[in-house]
């Protein structure tokens, strides 16, 4: 077997096996490199606890690009599209909650009968997003212009999504442009009273950002969400993961785990990689969907061309989110809701709630009660995608038992005094203690708290964040970096396919596919 | 120009402050403007430079709005509101002979912030100077400071014609609309790629992470940083803070940028100016007239109605109020479509800031850099690190006024000894932050008036340890005082938030952002219209310019 590919791609999470897949299709010979023993990255089945399998660090599977999906014919590798996206139970002051469900029907039956108000408005709502879905998904889904180049300023380049906003009408184009800087706490006001509703909308797009409802700009985040958004899938991102590499093995590609690269090798441009183990592979193209200020570290040359070194050593990557799993002895059950199994919740009783738990982390600290999303599948054998040997072992045999995940909201990456034993048994006991107050004979077999910097240390991510990257509109306009918009790099060969690239992070897999398109194009 | 036509300029421009209440000389103008702040004096003089007869109703004894002197103390003129100019539109200043009417600015010489560990900084206009006092912290940031006011500078001039003219329109396709946008877009193009960069950076960053771009000291970085959030309900940490930056930094005095100043005789001068240049243009002024209502008929109005009863008739009435004022007190919900009546009540008021003003005995030592020096000729800022001003920020998000607040200071006796009696002096004291809507709601503020007041000068004496007992009179206002007494809704000081939401197209209401209202023959102007808040005069001008070119008067 030569060391000889047509492409390498640096890191097998979602995004750089949807690389890999695509160029794969197309005919050229990929080779995958993951650093960890198995694949997935955030997306991974992980065992913390033996005979306990998380559902990797993402909950929600509700970005998904269904496009890509198709285009990868995943249904074909086990993916299973969810009908409606799932339900999520909005836990606000103690017997006080919301099931919010996946169908706009049910959930406004549920919205009306705490706020008539609010029932009638909840549709039109969900209506107002999706009338936008189009414009924001052909910005989204596309490989974007750097908005610092003069090809953001050619009328041949901007009649085209020029015309696309112009379909919106004058109101809604005035609409539209009005939006973007608003924070969630003001745009949901617009629309709702009920402060438990209200919250429940307002976190997922600020999860894991260094952003809360009063931040302006949030409701820029809250669109993209809307754009991406779809009806999830099944098994999480572990099945998601399973699925993409299925489908890239089905078209050649390699994949090889426990290979870490220490190097880029270039000579003026890209020849391909060295491993930390000194063994080398040569491509004229490298796809890194590592974090952008990973891929620094394996770059030899001293400062690259456009002050992108600079730029990049700029980019802010602040973890705010800790994980915190249980290893169960019967799945999770809610209080109110023991005959009704509930696979996500969410804490967060108001939007001031998440306010005051996002207030702080500015002070390196995290809040009293801070905000819980709380996945709990029904067993723990769903945690686990069938037939999957990358991902679990196969035959490994679970003992009775069940999971959950709780992310934690907000937690800093650079906590006063510091991340020890100590600091992350007291946010287990904490959030272990709330979890207890919700739900119905919590029975807990193991606990393990993971928090920025282990993210950090876990998947080579600096400073912990999530998404490769704080989700700030600069940050979303200049992903990650003016000069490497759009997934080329200065480097000729070195391309960015991962979520540190438009249209950033989370289960989208489009910075990966988009990566992709410019690779075959080029 | 005598002195002699000079003076009575002036004493002319005076007497029309403190009238006693009058009747209107006609029953019929062609224009009447209601509020006579500054920017509805602007706009009037404006009209009646242009031959338009005008009349202006103050509903209080003195014209000026927030822009006003007052002798709350005899002998003491406090700057009551607004206590700096620096973006007063130079045509305006030109165009309407505003020093012939007695205005003239005393530049501001530096910025002071004092430390609690007993180092301070100061920042002057001499560029050497403040090298020095910047080296004092961190020697890098010393050599960077100005490559970063020299980049701040070019995009202050990128974005000056924004001020200057009415607000662009991105949803038209008229051929004037896309000809602006793509000078524009020539104009963006000369930009170089880094300043582009630096332009998206600068709309979209908090004050503090845009400041990280460029700086390390945080004692540099806090009191700069302090400038992204005056005026506004947000934190130096929070996102879109980073552009108010740049409107402090646009002060254009004389030709120079950056340029801040003390008007002497207090900022009152200013609207006396306007009043009086609008006076020689044959305008009439009315205090002590408060309206209640705009005569409002089938989409048409055509005049007001005092709330003495009187009615007086006009072309076009133009109102210089805050648009809720404007909107749902003047006009009456009844008039509006529901559209328009839905972005009224969504655009945002919700005053965060307060005043207190001093008389003092004798001048108070700060206990880092004794004596009445050069370096408090300027403006004093208490703000010690950045976690302070956030804090100062989370006490008002949750209903409360900052326990340790973010104060910016200026003792304007130092530079102008008329403002107080020999050895005496002023003390103007802006403070952040204030929430209009306190937990127990705005109506509980004259209740927590003085503990308020308390907090503050506890602040303060924690820099300089005289002041308390130098106080002769201490004048507070509360967002409540500021809502009751000068007419700021909310007592939001800018008539409404600078978010970019409701900015430029958007201010006050999406695709009403040119002075006209939906009502036939009623106008708006004022910070509630673009370009928004501060002493510019500027929407008062484009708001007589666009009237004026409409035909409409």
């Amino acid at each position: 077997m030569s060391g000889r590919y047509d492409a390498i791609v640096i890191g097998a999470g979602h995004n750089g096996l949807t690389t890999a897949a695509l160029l794969a299709r197309q005919g050229r010979r990929v080779l995958v490199l993951e650093q960890k023993e198995h694949i997935g990255g955030l997306a991974a089945a992980e065992e913390f606890h033996p005979g306990f399998w998380s559902c990797g660090v993402f909950q929600d599977t509700t970005l998904v690009s269904r496009r890509v999906a198709d285009e990868l014919e995943l249904a074909r590798h086990g993916l299973r599209w969810r009908t409606a996206p799932p339900d999520v139970l909005a836990l606000g002051a103690p017997g006080d909650s919301l099931l919010l469900a996946g169908e706009v029907a049910r959930a406004t039956a549920a919205i009306r009968q705490r706020q008539p108000q609010d029932g009638e408005r909840y549709p039109r709502y969900i209506a107002a997003l999706e009338g936008l879905r189009e414009v924001l998904r052909s910005f989204l889904d596309a490989a974007p212009l750097d908005p610092t180049s003069n090809e953001a300023l050619d009328p041949r380049v901007l009649w085209r999504p020029g015309l696309r906003l112009r379909r919106l009408g004058r109101r809604g184009l005035l609409e539209f442009l009005r939006l973007p800087p608003l924070c969630t706490a003001d745009w949901l006001d617009e629309w709702f009273a009920d402060d438990l509703l209200k919250a429940a909308l307002s976190l997922p797009p600020l999860a894991s950002t260094f952003m809360g409802p009063r931040s302006p700009g949030g409701t820029a985040l809250l669109l993209r969400q809307a754009g991406l958004a779809g009806p999830g899938v099944e098994g999480g991102g572990p099945a998601l993961v399973a699925a993409i590499a299925g489908a890239a093995r089905t078209h050649g590609a390699e994949i090889r785990n426990g290979a870490p690269v220490a190097e880029v090798r270039m000579a003026g441009k890209v020849q391909g990689v060295k491993l930390a183990s000194g063994e080398t592979f040569d491509a004229p193209v490298v796809a890194a969907s590592c974090h952008p200020q990973q891929l620094l570290a394996l770059l030899t040359l001293r400062s690259l061309p456009g002050r992108l070194t600079e730029r990049l050593q700029h980019y802010r990557s602040r973890g705010t989110t800790a994980q915190v799993l249980f290893a169960l002895r019967a799945p999770l059950r809610f209080k109110g809701y023991e005959n009704l199994p509930v696979e996500f919740a969410r804490t967060g009783a108001s939007m001031l709630d998440i306010e005051r738990a996002f207030d702080a982390v500015k002070y390196g600290r995290i809040a009293e009660r801070p905000v819980l999303e709380i996945h709990a599948p029904s067993s723990n054998g769903e945690a686990r995608p069938p037939g999957d040997r990358a991902v679990a072992p196969a035959g490994a045999v679970a003992p009775a038992g069940a999971v959950a995940s709780v992310l934690v909201h907000y937690a800093p990456w650079n906590l006063e005094p510091g991340w020890d034993a100590k600091q992350r048994d007291r946010l287990g006991e904490r959030v272990q203690e709330m979890v207890r107050e919700r739900a119905s004979g919590l029975e807990v077999v193991a606990r393990r708290v993971f928090a920025p910097p282990d993210f950090e240390a876990l998947y080579a991510l600096p400073g912990g964040n999530l998404h490769h990257g704080d989700h700030a509109l600069d940050q979303l306009l200049l992903r990650p970096a003016a000069g490497c918009v759009g997934y080329r790099t200065p480097i000729p060969g070195l391309y960015l396919c991962g979520s540190g690239s438009h249209p950033g992070g989370g289960l989208t897999c489009l910075p990966g596919a988009l990566a992709a398109r410019s690779i075959l194009a080029d | 120009m005598s002195a002699k036509t000079r003076s009575t300029d002036l004493a002319q421009a005076e007497r029309s402050a403190g009238s006693a209440p009058a009747k209107p000389a006609r029953s019929s103008y062609d224009a009447i403007v209601v509020g006579g702040g500054h920017n509805g004096l602007a706009c009037a003089a404006y009209l009646a430079k242009a031959g338009k007869s005008v009349l202006v109703l103050e509903r209080r004894h003195l014209v000026g709005g927030a822009c006003v002197s007052e002798q709350i103390v005899p002998g003491f003129t406090f700057s009551a509101c607004s206590y700096i100019v620096s973006l007063l539109r130079p045509q305006v200043v030109r165009e309407l002979d505003l020093p012939r009417f007695g205005l003239e600015i005393l530049p501001l010489e530096s910025t002071f912030t004092p430390f609690p560990d007993g180092r301070s900084l100061a920042r002057w206009s001499d560029p050497q100077r403040t090298r020095l006092e910047i080296a004092a912290f961190s020697a890098r940031d010393a050599d960077v400071y100005p490559e970063f006011g020299l980049a701040m500078s070019r995009l202050a001039h990128f974005i000056k014609p924004t001020i200057d003219n009415p607000a662009p329109d991105p949803t038209s396709l008229s051929p004037r609309e896309l000809g602006a946008m793509r000078r524009l877009g020539l104009s963006v193009r000369n930009l170089d790629r880094d300043l582009r960069e630096l332009a998206i950076r600068l709309t979209t960053m908090s004050a503090v992470d845009f400041l990280d771009l460029f700086f390390e000291s945080e004692h540099l970085k806090t009191p700069m940083s302090a400038s992204g959030i005056i005026g506004t309900f947000l934190g130096v940490r929070s996102p879109g803070t980073a552009y108010v930056l740049l409107h402090h930094y646009m002060g254009e005095i004389d030709g120079s940028y950056r340029a801040w100043g003390f008007v002497k005789g207090g900022m009152g001068r200013i609207s006396l100016a306007l009043a009086g240049a609008a006076q020689a243009h044959g305008a009439e002024i009315l205090t002590h007239s408060p309206v209640a209502r705009f005569r409002v008929r089938d989409g048409r109005a055509s005049g007001v109605v005092l709330e003495n009863g009187d009615e007086i008739a006009a072309r076009a009435v133009i109102s210089a109020l805050d648009p809720h004022r404007t909107f749902l007190k003047l006009v009456g919900a009844e008039h509006l479509e529901p559209d328009f009546l839905a972005g009224i009540r969504r655009y945002k008021l919700r005053g965060s800031s307060g005043k207190v003003n001093l008389a003092l005995d004798r001048f108070p030592d700060f206990t880092c850099r004794p004596g009445a020096g050069a370096h408090l000729m300027g403006d004093v800022s208490i703000a010690p690190n950045i976690a302070y001003l956030e804090r100062a920020y989370d006490d008002a998000k949750y209903g409360a006024f900052s326990r340790r607040p973010f104060l910016n200071i200026v003792f304007p006796s130092l530079a102008d000894p008329t403002v107080a009696p020999p050895g005496k002096h002023v003390m103007s004291i802006f403070v952040q932050y204030a929430p209009y809507w306190l937990a127990e709601g705005p109506e509980s503020w004259p209740a927590q008036r003085e503990a308020f007041a308390d907090t503050v000068i506890q602040t303060l004496a924690e820099y300089c340890p005289s002041l308390p007992d130098a106080i002769l009179h201490r004048h507070v206002l509360t967002p409540w005082d500021l809502e009751q007494e000068y007419g700021l809704t909310e007592g939001n000081i800018f008539h409404g938030e600078l978010g970019l939401e409701q900015m430029l197209f958007l201010r006050p209401v999406p695709g009403w952002a040119r002075y006209r209202t939906p009502l036939r023959q009623l106008w708006m102007c004022a910070a509630g219209t673009h370009p928004g808040g501060g002493v510019m005069g500027a929407s008062g001008e484009l708001a007589a310019k666009t009237l004026l070119r409409s035909g409409g008067v």
